[in-house]
């Protein structure tokens, strides 16, 4: 028999807003435990939530980027359930009426374009951070009432390489709208799969299995790989899958149990009392969605079409926003697009790489890559030499110009200059100049190259080339 | 006469003359708090009380509530000040902030006396189910009958002539009723008029900020201090504070007043109806329009299994956070849910953990559309009934209890069959976050009885102005029971 | 609707982590019968189902949102100063499993 599996995924994003979802305590990564908390965050009796603004924003924005209709009256419900994380006894989430219904994103896989259809998009709040010992706990509620979105699609992925780059997408959208950092090795981008197998043809679904900690796109690829051929054995061999939820295990490579399912959980959901219905105007919306940072999609289209770029290489800049950002930046330079773009791909990349960093670390600004690429498209300096100025400037972003200067780099461009040392070597090698005149084309070659030599290397060669040819054709 | 027996407004008069000093008062308040008799206090703030009337040596004259001895029921969030919501859950809990109201009466000098017993987490109606055991009607001085809940405390503090004013929360009639067996002016804004941060939630749909006076004028007084916009509680309204009280002594003459055929009905006590009519022919001969109205007896008797059902769900939510983990006591457990369950059992008296079943069961997914969502809808119907009413009239007038206060014998807080609609009617005004007011408006056998008034909503002013005309009409102004009981 | 019986109650009880005492949930089986009957009659009132829940008092919409901005958050002391058992800054629990 041949099985397909169907695959759904709920996203959890953390939103980097300066405050959390409904108290005014700072959101911030790596504080020390229970520094970052007021009242609303420890479920001090009496406190009350009142909605982040930016966090609404945000939520906008990523639903417009999967074209998602937007609810314009904003209601929130409790989720009611006890665990140690949990500081209010309920989170208050959307569920009746999320925020975002109905979307899609589209990914690339190889086997062309599919539409990956999302369910809803709502806004929430994180629990506090738990810190697990030898014999207890600890809990550290810095992280509880962060802004949390998040993404439901429809189960109809149906492999690791689709959910992957489903994962990829949203990944980009969020981080490109400047609404969270998306890292998934750092939890601000989760990522919980539910993944049944059911006959081909069949329109029942099998027994579902959650798969949760994944923390790397290529986990999820593999995770959901690994579990599709763990099922389809079961089944195969007459084994009824059985309902409980996992988790990737990624020195072996493999999925591992974590619990059993028992009955689902009753959330008891009802509306929040204590936030009344919140209308949001067209114009908010609209200036939501119009003030979003520029997204991947619009920008390789810009990079293609405005610049000039070929799609490979947009692809590559759009894959990181950061490098995306520093390549905007550098554009408003004025240096040739393509170079710049070569240098970032290239020469940055490699730098990166070999120290570990990542562009944001940088120390060159996008201004000086601009001017070292500028000294090269006017000839002031070969690649080649760039290369040994880009060296330099990379690790103290110092001015292009001055360092060529410093090294001895900057080519010899001013004709008067470079007319006088010509006419040294004119009188220096009167056979060079019978030689030339009787056919042999070396011996320009070999002029250009004494020119150079008394120049110690600065003089530009093509220009002293040219000029070379003007005198000799005058003699 | 000793200058604590006066109206906040009297009072004011006497501090502002330099008769009298907030330091006596709040001395004078202590005194009494001490030798108070009727279980009123969870805490008597004796220093904080001392230390800030101290420093008040220059009246202020156009702040009322400079210089006035206050207590403050305590389910609301006082900072650095033990705040039990009279269950043995928060026990020891001492907040690290002030409830809005709290803030905006230290802010205007006002002296907190006391924070005062309650029915456990506000949760019950008889002023019995405090941790602290039962809060006696000072009214009675053999300690039979009780006063009232959920705001027990409050009203035998500002009854027995303790402080003359005192916060209180109304999710049901908290306030409403014990003012009517307390011989008091008990007041609950609209559902939105007063912030609610830092009063612990019952039932937030359901739940004000509600108080106590002597006086209707006072609590107009209260309400222009306390009403308003605050930025901690997103359900707080942000329209205009009304002047509440210049106008307060106009006439009443065109105001349509509805008086419910049904309650009427269910009200045995013949002395109790005496009573009333004789407001109601008060407020005729001072040119009101009166008129009988039937409200509809099906959707009166759903009022109380809609109350319980709405607020015992909301509040097994709201009340979820009391685990034993970041607050309250501890004892001990070899996992997480031990410890919370060791804490939640120990830290509930049993009629709370019945109620809070009793809301969990009606939230749960198989029972919602029958319980929960059923409760909200008949909800809907109620309010509907009440606003049609009220776009006939201009306010509804009803005995605010069908009897004195009750003797503990008679009473108890177990569900029954057999309840008047009478008892439960002031939670029209919660359902529709009316503003309403209960004023004594007689005596039986030296027990005072009051009569309730509701209005539209932000209407305050209004509401104020026909309660004065029925004060001025029975002359029961400044009631306490240090004057009657011997 | 879920049948009442002394399981089913001793379950909520469990979910909502506590326990009561035997003739506890004898008492709140009677409420339930109570309340459940009442309940149904609620449903018999015409138009009931007719409208929709109400959560709130009145129909009220704000437009109202905060602003992303940062207030002075608690002292550690002052966070942790009602807890019962706290350990390097954090609360303590016994190990949460699962």
């Amino acid at each position: 028999m041949n099985f397909e599996a169907v695959i759904g995924i709920e996203i959890h994003v953390e939103m980097k807003t300066k405050s959390k979802m409904f108290s005014s305590a700072p959101v911030e990564f790596g504080a020390e435990p229970n520094t970052l908390v007021n009242p609303v965050d420890m479920a001090f009796p009496g406190t009350m939530p009142v909605v982040n603004k930016q966090a609404v924003i945000n939520a906008i924005r990523v639903a417009n980027a999967l074209h998602m209709k937007i609810d314009q009256e904003l209601w929130f419900d409790r989720k009611n359930y006890f665990y140690a994380d949990l500081p209010k006894g309920f989170q208050i989430t959307q569920d009746k009426r999320p925020i975002g219904r109905d979307g899609y994103v589209m990914i690339k896989t190889n086997n062309g374009e599919k539409k990956i259809e999302i369910e809803r998009l709502h806004m929430e709040e994180d629990t506090c951070k738990q810190l697990h010992l030898s014999t207890y706990s600890l809990l550290d509620y810095n992280r509880a009432g962060t802004p949390l979105i998040e993404i439901v699609s429809r189960p109809n992925i149906r492999n690791g390489e689709e959910a992957m780059k489903y994962v990829e997408q949203i990944k980009s959208i969020v981080q490109f709208s400047d609404v969270s950092d998306g890292k998934m090795e750092e939890g601000s981008l989760r990522c919980d799969v539910n993944i049944s197998l059911r006959p081909i043809g069949s329109d029942k679904f099998g027994t579902k299995v959650e798969i949760k900690n994944l923390n790397s796109l290529s986990n999820v690829e593999k995770a959901i790989e690994f579990e599709i051929t763990r099922q389809q054995q079961l089944l195969l061999s007459g084994v009824p899958v059985e309902q409980e939820t996992r988790r990737f295990d990624e020195t072996r490579k493999e999925t591992v149990l974590m619990r059993k399912k028992t009955d689902a959980v009753d959330y008891k959901y009802f509306t929040e009392p204590n936030i009344t219905p919140i209308k949001l105007s067209d114009e908010f919306v609209k200036n939501a969605i119009e003030t979003c940072p520029e997204l991947a999609a619009s920008k390789k289209d810009r990079y293609m079409t405005i610049l000039g770029l070929n799609e490979y290489d947009s692809d590559i800049l759009i894959q990181d926003k950061d490098v995306s950002d520093y390549f905007d930046k550098a554009v408003k330079f004025n240096a040739s697009p393509k170079l710049l773009a070569n240098w970032i791909m290239v020469d940055i990349a490699a730098y990166l790489n070999k120290n570990n960093l990542k562009i944001k670390d940088l120390q060159l600004s996008p201004e000086h890559l601009s001017d070292l690429i500028k000294l090269i498209e006017e000839g002031k300096i070969s690649s080649k030499q760039a290369k040994d100025v880009f060296a330099v400037i990379v690790e103290n972003d110092a001015s292009p110009i001055d360092v060529a200067n410093e090294l001895g780099l900057v080519q010899m461009s001013d004709e008067g200059a470079i007319f006088e040392l010509i006419l040294e070597v004119l009188k220096e090698n009167p056979q060079s100049i019978e030689d030339y005149k009787n056919g042999k084309d070396r011996a320009l070659g070999f002029l250009v190259g004494q020119v150079m030599k008394k120049s110690r290397g600065k003089a530009n060669p093509a220009m002293t080339s040219k000029m070379i040819l003007d005198e000799l054709k005058k003699k | 006469m000793n200058y604590l027996d006066l109206t906040i407004k009297e009072m004011h008069e006497a501090l502002v003359k330099k008769e009298i000093t907030p330091l006596e008062l709040a001395k004078e308040a202590i005194k009494r708090a001490k030798a108070d008799t009727n279980n009123a206090f969870e805490t008597i703030l004796e220093d904080k009380a001392i230390e800030i009337a101290s420093e008040l040596t220059e009246p202020e004259e156009n702040n009322l509530f400079w210089g006035i001895p206050f207590g403050i029921k305590d389910n609301f969030s006082t900072k650095n000040i033990l705040t039990t919501g009279s269950s043995e859950i928060l026990k020891d809990y001492i907040p690290v902030f002030n409830a809005t109201v709290v803030e905006k009466l230290l802010n205007a000098h006002a002296v907190p006396i006391a924070k005062t017993c309650l029915d456990e987490l506000a949760m019950g109606g008889t002023g019995t189910t405090g941790h602290k055991g039962i809060t006696y009607n000072p009214y009675d001085p053999k300690h039979e009958r009780l006063v009232g809940g959920s705001s027990c405390g409050s009203a035998a503090m500002v009854s027995a002539g303790i402080a003359p004013f005192a916060l209180g929360s109304d999710t049901g009639d908290s306030v409403r009723k014990p003012a009517s067996f307390a011989g008091l002016v008990g007041f609950k804004p609209t559902w939105g008029r007063i912030s609610r941060f830092g009063l612990f939630p019952f039932a937030p749909s359901l739940d004000h900020v509600a108080y106590f006076t002597r006086s209707v004028e006072d609590a107009a007084f209260a309400l222009s201090l306390l009403a308003g916009r605050d930025l901690h509680d997103a359900t707080s309204s942000n329209k205009k504070v009304d002047d509440y009280i210049s106008n307060i002594n106009d006439t009443i003459k065109g105001k349509r007043i509805a008086i419910l055929k049904e309650v009427i009905d269910s009200i045995r006590d013949e002395k109790v109806l005496t009573i009333f009519n004789n407001t109601v022919e008060k407020l005729k001969e001072n040119g009101a329009i009166v008129e009988n109205v039937s409200f509809d007896l099906k959707l009166l008797e759903a009022c109380y299994p809609t109350y319980m059902v709405i607020s015992c769900a909301e509040a097994t939510s709201n009340n979820a956070n009391l685990d034993g983990i970041k607050f309250g006591p501890r004892y001990g457990g070899d996992t997480y849910q031990e410890v919370m369950c060791n804490a939640r059992t120990k830290g509930f008296c049993e009629l709370i953990r019945r109620r809070f079943i009793i809301g969990s069961f009606s939230l749960m997914r198989e029972n919602q559309e029958d319980l929960f969502l059923r409760a909200q809808k008949a909800r809907r119907l109620i309010v509907n009934r009440t606003n049609e009413i009220l776009n006939n009239y201009d306010f509804i007038y009803i005995p605010a209890a069908p009897n004195i206060a009750p003797k503990f014998t008679d009473s108890s807080d177990k569900l029954s069959t057999n309840y008047l609609i009478a008892d439960n009617i002031l939670v029209l005004g919660n359902f529709a976050g009316l503003p309403s007011i209960t004023l004594p408006i007689g005596l039986i056998e030296n027990m005072p009885i009051g009569g309730n008034l509701m209005g539209r909503k932000f209407e305050e002013k209004e509401l104020f102005k026909i309660a004065k005309n029925i004060e001025d009409g029975t002359g029961l102004y400044n009631l306490s029971s240090r004057k009657l009981v011997k | 609707m879920k049948a009442i019986t002394k399981e089913v109650l001793k379950d909520a009880a469990s979910r909502l982590m506590f326990d009561m005492s035997d003739e506890q949930y004898d008492t709140l089986e009677k409420e339930f019968e109570i309340i459940i009957k009442q309940m149904k009659l609620i449903g018999e009132i015409p138009d009931v189902d007719n409208v929709e829940p109400m959560t709130f008092p009145f129909d009220v919409t704000t437009d109202f949102l905060r602003e992303d901005e940062v207030t002075e958050p608690l002292t550690k002391s002052d966070a942790l100063k009602n807890a019962k058992d706290v350990l390097d800054g954090q609360i303590k629990l016994p190990k949460v499993v699962g």
